[in-house]
């Protein structure tokens, strides 16, 4: 039972809540994200980092080439930010463009807690390519 | 906090290594009066296409801040190279 959860049922059974109170404070409390995590105290710490490594076949018998790239997710969120800034005019001519291409899609819609929301899922992400001729790895950590 | 220092690094097989240090803080006290110079321009600008200039500055410098702890490395049979930022 976490923390915040003790909590109320100590509320209620105090008499400080009601019933419909305690229920309400548990469902606003389940659909907070990372609230039950942070509770259980099993959160899983924050990625810092997305790694891109490849590695490629470069010449036969020679070894292969290696790009390793370390990007903060604090620069991926910067710029989710930045998209943010786009001016309406802009935007229009963009869905205009999208729409032109068979994409239909609002921007306007699209809010910031929504990317941020995208760019936080990021961190369960792993890509894995196996070639013939490459390897690549998209990893966060 | 932005980044003060970056190092590039490069080698390959004739020419041996290299390594320089940039630092970054000097770029940010040349850029810091042009930035303040150009400041009201792009608030004007900025009141044409709808953009508010103290936030667009406010998410630059987040974006600075964020270059922190970036790598970028290449390694080649024949060549390396690295870029750290710091």
């Amino acid at each position: 039972m976490n923390e915040n959860r003790k909590q109320i049922l100590e509320m209620l059974a105090a008499g400080k809540i009601t019933a419909d109170e305690a229920e309400r404070l548990i469902a606003a409390m389940e659909h907070e994200p990372g609230a039950a995590a942070a509770g259980d105290g099993t959160a899983k710490p924050r990625a810092k980092y997305l790694h891109v490594t490849v590695d490629a076949e470069s010449y036969p018998g020679k070894p292969p080439t290696k790009v390793n790239i370390r990007v903060p997710m604090q620069l991926l969120r910067s710029g989710v930010r930045l998209a943010g800034l786009i001016p309406l005019q802009a935007r229009t001519h963009v869905e205009e463009a999208m729409r032109q291409k068979g994409i239909d899609i609002d921007l306007s819609q699209i809010r910031p807690e929504n990317l941020e929301e995208i760019v936080d899922q990021l961190q369960d992400i792993t890509v894995d390519v196996d070639d013939d001729k490459a390897k690549v790895r998209v990893y966060a950590e | 906090m932005i980044p003060l220092l970056a190092t590039v690094g490069w080698s390959d097989s004739k020419h041996g290594k290299h390594l320089v240090w940039i630092p970054l803080f000097l770029v940010w006290l040349v850029l810091l009066p042009l930035g303040a110079v150009l400041f009201p321009l792009m608030f004007v600008v900025g009141l044409g296409v709808r953009v508010n200039a103290l936030r667009l500055y406010g998410v630059g410098w987040q974006i600075l801040s964020s270059l922190r702890k970036m790598v970028i490395e290449v390694e080649d049979a024949e060549a390396t190279f690295v870029l750290s930022v710091r």
